[in-house]
């Protein structure tokens, strides 16, 4: 929150509590625990912005519970440890709900953070929506009642991109898998494998390796060259992701990439025509949405909607639909009420609708298959390319199967 | 064949980038005996500085003025902030610098943003100098090898073959002696941290055209920098290009090969067993080349304490 907001809400307070001992409505406190500073700091920042966008257009049509939502930004410095402490003061400032999104580590940590405190305090529940951290587990073992996941996993990636490649002839037989080693890379090479026979294809090699530590990927370019496939596919992100597609382009390798975070802010500045006619797989694109949201959020922030931001903007949407079908009435805000309403809110997008499935709370949401092209509807990075969409795959096609290792305990 | 030449290709070129960077705080080290944390944050800034001057005016000047900016950079660190902390010893400059590094990536991420520049070579250099196997070996590869062996050549040349390498060396070896004999040793000590900055700036303003230029990019080359350092031997020149070179090699190799420990085990008829297991025992060489680095610290460690040329061996 920033300080002028900060002293609107005490100023709005300190006026209700001027009005002549009028009982006092509680707010509902949102806490944004994000890699505020650090090396995930580009990511993190743009999920607290594009949650605050939608926020401040709630408090603009009446706020919640008589008040306005307060949102209260927590920086866990792109740690766990960071996490955990900022965790342990956003329950002394009363928060209920808390959003996070930038690390699936992190995440973990959270999601845990929360099911610990529920136990221990019934009655006095906290509510955690996870914006952007996809490792399968948190909606598998780690799920619990009071968490939500507002984006896509591996599979829903992987699927759409083989599908989309697939159809506009551009998947080949042959897919060289490479990935992080941890989870979400795991994740996504499995997908990979299980997709083979829905894509038709041969996974010629896998390859695993660490997380942001390799600087030189041209040993990698020439094992992938060896194996001599059509499409590379990897859900490598930031450095990695242009180290390795930079690294291949130089080395002339005549491959296809299919990503998964390629839309990621500065990427394509600096991979430049490198990147033209790769693939990436992602919850949203702005190209494919005619309504006006694009224009309004960049009147708001100053930029057009990118990379996350879209799909946070989506999750306080839904927030928001949920929060208008319970009344607290000025009263007492009950987290497991907002929880329950979650399981039946709904939105719609341009891009179809979204809905959160009850057995495991993964949000059931359209998955966008894009292409890097020339001259794009919306540029990106100040070059002439950005990413035109291939094909839109409905939430409903997207969707995998709950996991069975899901064992929600529900309120009664 | 092919694997053992591309191979050899790759980490040899690797490794000179890492000479590149490290050989500043080599030199620092070495001659002044401050362990700089904050040298990578000096490449940084270079490759900020060059993609700002190179947006204005040209790449060529970029190079040229990225490393004087940076040196320039260096001489006031050490002059208004090291200097001061001089005398209560190592650990204060190490703090010190420790936490430059932080500042100089919060300031980056103030001006240039969170997100990676557009800072890239200019087009006629990006072609490719010559094929291997089917393989295009890019020009600029090569160029940040020769940049790398042109600055040990300098900084060898410079130290073991003139008067200035001998003031530098009786400075840092008899302070008080170098000054009865009437040379400025704090001025010595500037001008040596500041080449040894202005060679970071120059790692930087070469090697952020050909990696991303973002503000984690120090971050992530200070860690590999430091093994280079104790690898090599503390201050030692010929050390760290031996490390740099060791490092680039074997992290270039060990992508290739797919080695594990039930393969190890397969050997005396324990691979099925070993499979099974799973775990560290299918862990392969590939999927750690990134820790290759750290094992050889710890070997060498364990061997050398003083690293591979160090002098208290």
């Amino acid at each position: 929150m920033t300080v002028r907001k900060l002293g609107l809400a005490l100023g709005l307070a300190a006026a209700a509590g001027l009005g002549a001992g009028a009982a006092q409505a509680e707010p509902l406190k949102i806490g944004i625990i994000e890699s505020l500073s650090g090396s995930q700091t580009s990511t993190g920042r743009l999920f607290a912005t594009a949650a605050e966008y939608v926020v401040d257009q709630i408090n603009a049509d009446g706020g919640f519970n008589g008040e306005p939502i307060e949102v209260i930004e927590y920086d866990n410095a792109g740690g766990t440890t960071g996490a955990a402490d900022k965790f342990k003061q956003a329950v002394a400032d009363g928060v209920h709900i808390v959003l996070q999104g930038a690390s699936s580590a992190i995440a973990g940590q959270v999601t845990e953070d929360v099911r610990k405190h529920n136990i221990r305090n019934p009655g006095n529940e906290l509510m955690y929506i996870n914006l952007g951290a996809e490792a399968l587990a948190l909606t598998g073992e780690k799920c619990h009642f009071y968490q939500f996941r507002f984006t896509t996993t591996a599979p829903m990636r992987v699927n759409a991109m083989v599908d989309a490649m697939k159809e506009a002839g551009d998947l080949g037989t042959k897919v060289y898998s490479i990935n992080q080693n941890y989870s979400w890379g795991r994740d996504m090479e499995d997908a990979i494998k299980a997709a083979a026979d829905r894509g038709d294809y041969e996974v010629v090699d896998t390859v695993l390796h660490e997380v942001n530590k390799i600087q030189d990927f041209s040993p990698f370019v020439a094992k992938i060259k060896d194996a001599g496939p059509d499409t590379v596919m990897t859900g490598n992100w930031s450095n990695d992701l242009l180290l390795l597609m930079k690294a291949a382009g130089d080395a002339g390798l005549d491959v296809r990439f299919g990503t998964t975070f390629l839309d990621q802010v500065g990427n394509i500045a600096n991979a430049g025509d490198t990147a033209l006619g790769h693939y990436v797989a992602h919850p949203y694109n702005i190209a494919a949405d005619d309504s006006d949201f694009a224009e309004n959020y960049k009147a708001a922030t100053g930029h057009y909607p990118v990379y996350i931001e879209p799909q946070t903007v989506n999750a306080i949407r839904t927030l928001g639909e949920a929060l208008k079908t319970v009344d607290f009435g000025g009263g007492d805000v009950s987290v497991t009420e907002i929880a329950k309403a979650m399981e039946n809110a709904s939105i719609e997008t341009p891009l179809g609708p979204i809905t959160v499935r009850k057995d495991d709370h993964q949000a059931v949401l359209p998955v966008v298959v894009s292409k890097v092209v020339k001259d794009p509807k919306y540029p990106v990075d100040g070059t002439d390319l950005g990413f035109g969409v291939v094909k839109v795959v409905p939430g409903e096609d997207a969707i995998y199967e709950a996991q069975e290792s899901c064992e929600m305990d529900r309120p009664s | 064949m092919e694997f053992l030449i591309v191979s050899t290709l790759n980490g040899v070129i690797y490794g000179l980038l890492l000479f590149m960077v490290s050989s500043g705080l080599t030199l620092i080290f070495g001659m002044m005996g401050v362990l700089n944390f904050a040298h990578a944050s000096f490449y940084m800034v270079g490759a900020y500085i060059a993609y700002t001057i190179t947006a204005l005016v040209d790449f060529w000047v970029g190079l040229l003025v990225a490393p004087i900016l940076v040196g320039l950079l260096g001489v006031l660190v050490e002059r208004y902030l090291l200097r001061r902390v001089h005398e209560h010893g190592h650990a204060h400059e190490l703090l010190l610098t420790f936490g430059l590094a932080f500042i100089f990536e919060e300031l980056v991420k103030l001006f240039y943003g969170d997100f990676p520049v557009n800072y890239a070579m200019p087009d006629y250099l990006r072609f490719p100098a010559f094929t291997v196997f089917g393989t295009d070996y890019p020009f600029y590869r090569i160029f940040i090898g020769l940049v790398a062996v042109a600055m040990f050549v300098a900084l060898y040349l410079l130290l073991s073959r003139t008067r200035a390498g001998l003031v530098v060396r009786a400075a840092e070896r008899l302070p008080s002696m170098a000054e009865a004999l009437g040379h400025n040793v704090p001025l010595v000590f500037m001008g040596v941290f500041g080449t040894g900055a202005a060679f970071a700036g120059l790692g930087g303003a070469v090697a952020g055209a050909f990696f991303p230029t973002n503000p984690n990019m120090a971050l992530e080359l200070g860690v590999i920098v430091f093994v280079v350092v104790v690898v090599g031997g503390l201050g030692s020149l010929e050390g760290s290009l031996i490390a740099s070179l060791m490092i680039g090699l074997f992290s270039s190799f060990a992508v290739g090969l797919d080695w594990s420990l039930a393969g190890l085990f397969s050997l005396v008829g324990l691979g099925e067993w070993a499979r099974a297991l799973g775990g560290v025992f299918t862990l392969t060489l590939s999927s750690i080349s990134g820790t290759i680095p750290f094992l050889l610290m710890l070997i060498v460690l364990l061997v050398r304490p003083a690293g591979l040329m160090g002098e208290r061996n």
